[in-house]
């Protein structure tokens, strides 16, 4: 079934570009065409992703699907793909996304070929980060993932849109501006004269060149991971970008940030994380606790999701920071189930804000009887972000908590009661939105049709189906995350 | 010789052009389009004249004139740059027409004084040529028609310029009386055993501050913002592109001279190249007219330029000569699409570029991929620039400086974007009509944008000719 010439992976990531050249090249009125040929390449990478993640051979874990050409060679810049456990659900997840998210902004109307345009650069920008194992390579679709920001929220974007893209962008690539010098200085250091990243881990780093190395991964990725105190461009961002933009930027964006850190910082400098792991976990218990109770005070929809994003993103960290099995595992895990959760809440908001001109929790009410369909959607991702038992984030948010206690007693329990104020919010945030009283206001306002159901089922499906079977995705995740944390003592 | 002839067949083709273009300005009336015609052949012509003395090697003049490949990469350089220069004077607005041949005429002075700046092997050489281009651009920038702030441009221009060249030539002395020679082999046999002496260090680095002067590195970057604004559109992109790109080439040959022996003189480096890019990007913040801001983030990229430079290793000069052409394309790009969008010549306030993405789709496109590419986004040329800017310093141990520069971008991003708000953002103004592209331009707009990204995502090319040919000056001189 597999054919190991056929290039899978640089398929996955050639499709999104192709799409981009078909898009230049079509005319601007035809807005369907673009929305087909953007759905069809999020089509090919979906199929290929779910190919891929069943084909993988688990029992032979470590890279697969490799990938590698030279491409400078007087620096030592290759090509390189490769997935294995840790990197596979992240593709998946971001052709689920992908996909969907090229669904919900179906309707849209205003500038159609320059958003898709730009929304498929930054997928492919996406999955570059995903699948490259060569630095430079890594950097360059990093910084091509986040660019597209810019004229996504500024122009599609609601909100005080032009502050919060302009603070994201510059959030971001700030953040980028650590990870390069970081970069560098592991390659000449390292005296290999390649930037191969696994090359580059298995020869090993002097301890001091880990120390310097993996503070400027940690905090260079850590921006765009949410890590407290640089996480405030993410609520502000989430807010003002356009529902499908939310829904990449929230729920896979981001993950590139802790992705980073874990390929690059954590494979690169194992004694850099044992050295930094305490100040790694205090940032993200800060972030869990801190996004908690920010939330509690929020009264728009999107803010409050943001605020609960930098809660679970510092799960996320946290789960990284104990260095452990479980908590790598149930970080990368966390990942995903985050990914598909966010995307789910902000592809409901949106059709909600379409559709009544407003976010904010005390205008709306009710609405459980007016949209059951969004409001079923909604509620089923808020019980995922608490960590109600048969949905993916329970057994995610489950590792970390075991494992974060274990390691860090005093941390650990304080972030489980971050998240039982996460709890308390969104409870509230649900009861005040969807039931009490209904606003006459909205009463007309339609209930997604059919066919709009269909992306939301598709998230809502994932969540319930990698809920009751965590292992679908753990044992995958196991042998990624295994040999990594044979390093870490 | 004919042999003699083929060494100096880029020079000798910017000499012709010259001529031609004299002839044309002794005319009592003017033909704007038949000037144009001739100047963009003749310019054409010195690309393919370039391209031909790419291979040739040699030295003429007894010495005083070298020919290898490292200056024949920046001959062949200039020749693009003036060449493109030329090509968007179709509509030369900002100049009266009667000069237009001497418009012409000036820039092909210029280029030559240039071209053979970059070959000159003696002092006496060298500061002969560098005043020949000095001297064309000075006449340049007041040829401005119609506004008053011309006049201050040019002279503020003539002055900092001479002054420069004062400095320069005092430097020059000290060298030349620690050396005892003028000739630039014999410099480089005795000035690294003797870089050690204070008179030495300080001889060569006033040497260097002409070249400063030209780069706009800190400084000596105060004529840039009142020039570039002062200037027609179409001089401001000469003097942003080709000025540059000789400039780089006689700090590398000159820097060489010292086989990289003297701290002290890399410490004074790091502080311009610091200088440069912190006072360059801060002050581009607050600029409101287009060109300003340009010129101020010229002042920046100077800086980066000099981060390549100041390492004095193999890989650190061929890394400023790919940042070199990067600057140049992205640049030239930005103010092709300054010179089209001013088309009566007037200068460009940011918050006149609203709405741009309406009224020029594809001049909004390529407006944004220039300044992606010059404030470092992948996959744009100006990454890659940047990347091995940064490399070579680190290369070299300086961890410090790599990291000021990549927060140096990241302020610079802030500004570029404010450029890109304006243009894709805005809604154009009531008296902002759709602007009219020609083929050519589309043409030329389509291949800037692909170059921005080729050179951007396969650099190797361009990389390997910059490493041979600074392995002509390090290892052959």
């Amino acid at each position: 079934m597999i054919d190991p010439g056929f290039p899978y992976l640089s398929a996955i990531l050639l499709a999104p570009v192709l799409g981009l050249l078909i898009i230049l090249l079509l005319p601007h009125q035809n807005q369907r065409a673009v929305r087909w040929v953007s759905l069809a390449s999020a089509g090919v990478c979906l199929v290929l992703s779910v190919f891929i993640y069943a084909a993988y051979d688990q029992p032979a874990g470590g890279l697969q699907f490799v990938e590698r050409v030279p491409w400078v060679r007087s620096l030592g810049i290759f090509y390189y793909l490769g997935v294995d456990g840790i990197n596979l659900p992240m593709v998946l997840l971001t052709s689920i996304v992908f996909f969907t998210g090229v669904w919900t902004m179906w309707d849209l109307t205003r500038r159609v070929k320059e958003f898709f345009a730009l929304m498929l650069l930054m997928v492919a920008g996406v999955y570059g980060v995903f699948m490259s194992l060569d630095l430079i390579f890594l950097f360059v679709w990093y910084d091509v993932s986040l660019f597209p920001m810019y004229p996504l929220i500024a122009i599609w974007g609601s909100t005080r849109k032009e502050y919060g893209a302009l603070k994201l962008t510059l959030y971001l690539l700030a953040g980028s501006a650590l990870v390069l010098p970081g970069i560098l200085y592991v390659y000449f250091k390292s005296g290999l004269h390649t930037f191969d990243l696994v090359m580059i881990a298995q020869a090993g780093l002097a301890p001091d060149v880990q120390y310097l190395g993996f503070f400027l991964f940690l905090f260079g990725f850590g921006v765009l991971a949410g890590l407290w105190p640089f996480h405030t461009w993410s609520p502000v961002g989430h807010v003002a970008a356009p529902t499908a933009v939310s829904m990449i930027h929230a729920g896979v964006l981001m993950k590139l940030g802790a992705y980073g850190v874990l390929r690059v910082g954590m494979s690169l400098c194992p004694q850099g994380l044992m050295d930094w792991s305490p100040l790694f976990a205090l940032l993200a218990t800060v972030g869990i606790v801190y996004g908690a109770f920010v939330g509690l005070a929020q009264t728009d929809l999107k803010y409050v999701i943001g605020y609960s994003s930098v809660s679970h993103m510092g799960l996320v960290s946290l789960g990284l920071a104990t260095g452990s099995l479980g908590g790598v595992s149930g970080a990368v895990f966390q990942m995903f189930a985050h990914g598909v959760m966010t995307a789910l809440f902000f592809s409901t908001v949106g059709h909600i804000y379409d559709r009544t001109h407003t976010k904010l929790v005390p205008e709306l009410g009710g609405m459980a009887k007016l949209m059951p369909r969004a409001s079923f959607f909604f509620i089923l991702a808020a019980l995922a972000g608490i960590g109600v038992p048969c949905l993916a984030s329970f057994w995610a948010e489950l590792l970390v908590f075991v494992n974060g206690v274990q390691r860090y007693p005093v941390l650990g329990v304080l972030a489980v009661l971050g998240l039982v104020i996460s709890a308390l919010f969104m409870l509230r945030v649900v009861q005040k939105t969807f039931y009490g009283e209904k606003n006459q206001r909205y009463a007309g306002a339609p209930d997604m049709s059919g066919v709009m159901v269909l992306p939301r089922a598709m998230l809502a499906g994932t969540i319930l189906l990698f809920g009751l079977l965590p292992r679908l995705a753990l044992d995958l995740i196991n042998t990624g995350v295994l040999p990594l944390v044979g390093t870490f003592k | 010789m004919p042999s003699d002839l083929a060494l100096f067949l880029p020079e000798t083709s910017a000499l012709l052009m010259a001529l031609v273009l004299f002839f044309l300005s002794l005319a009592r009336e003017t033909h704007h389009r038949r000037t144009y015609i001739w100047a963009l052949g003749l310019s054409l012509l010195g690309v393919v004249a370039a391209l031909a003395g790419l291979g040739a090697q040699g030295s003429l003049f007894f010495g005083a004139y070298r020919v290898d490949l490292f200056s024949q990469v920046f001959k062949l350089i200039l020749a693009v740059a003036v060449f493109l220069v030329v090509s968007i004077c179709g509509e030369l607005t900002g100049v009266e027409e009667r000069y237009h041949p001497e418009f012409f005429l000036f820039l092909t002075t210029c280029t030559l004084g240039m071209m053979l700046m970059v070959s000159a092997m003696e002092l006496m050489t060298l500061y002969f040529s560098l005043e020949l281009s000095s001297f064309s651009l000075y006449l340049l920038v007041p040829l401005r028609s119609g506004v008053r702030i011309d006049v201050e441009a040019g002279v503020k221009y003539l002055f900092i310029g001479i002054t420069a060249s004062c400095i320069m030539l005092f430097g020059m002395s000290y060298v030349f009386g620690v050396a005892h020679s003028t000739s630039l082999d014999k410099i480089m046999d005795v000035l690294p055993l003797l870089i050690h002496q204070p008179a030495a260090a300080i001889g060569l680095l006033l040497l260097l501050s002409g070249f400063f002067f030209k780069l706009a590195v800190f400084p000596f970057h105060f004529w840039a913002p009142d020039v570039y604004q002062g200037a027609a559109n179409q001089v401001t992109t000469y003097i942003a592109t080709a000025s540059k790109a000789a400039a780089v080439a006689l700090l590398i040959r000159l820097t060489a001279l010292t086989s990289g022996t003297s701290l002290y003189l890399m410490n004074v480096l790091i502080g311009l190249c610091v200088a440069s890019m912190c006072l360059g990007n801060l002050v581009a913040i607050v600029q409101k007219d287009l060109k300003r801001m340009l010129a101020y983030s010229s002042v920046a990229h100077a800086g980066y330029v000099l981060m390549g430079i100041l390492t004095m290793t193999e890989l650190g000069y061929s890394s400023s000569i790919f940042y070199t052409v990067a600057y140049m394309v992205m640049n030239f790009a930005a103010f092709m699409v300054v010179v089209k969008v001013a088309s009566r010549g007037q200068d460009l306030k940011i918050a006149d570029l609203a709405g741009l993405h309406r009224r020029a789709p594809l001049l909004a496109l390529t407006l944004m991929m220039a300044l992606f590419s010059l404030a470092g986004i992948p996959p744009t040329v100006g990454f890659t620039g940047k990347f091995l800017v940064f490399a070579a310093a680190m290369q070299h141990g300086h961890f410090w400086l790599v990291l000021v520069g990549m927060i140096n971008a990241t302020v610079s991003l802030y500004y570029y974007l404010m450029v890109i708000k304006a243009a894709y953002l805005l809604e154009p103004g009531v008296q902002a009509p759709p602007i009219e592209v020609s083929v050519p331009t589309r043409l030329l707009n389509y291949a800037l944008i692909a170059g921005l990204v080729y050179l951007g995502v396969f650099p190797q090319q361009l990389l390997g000719l910059a490493d041979s040919a600074v392995r002509h000056i390090l290892g052959g001189v």
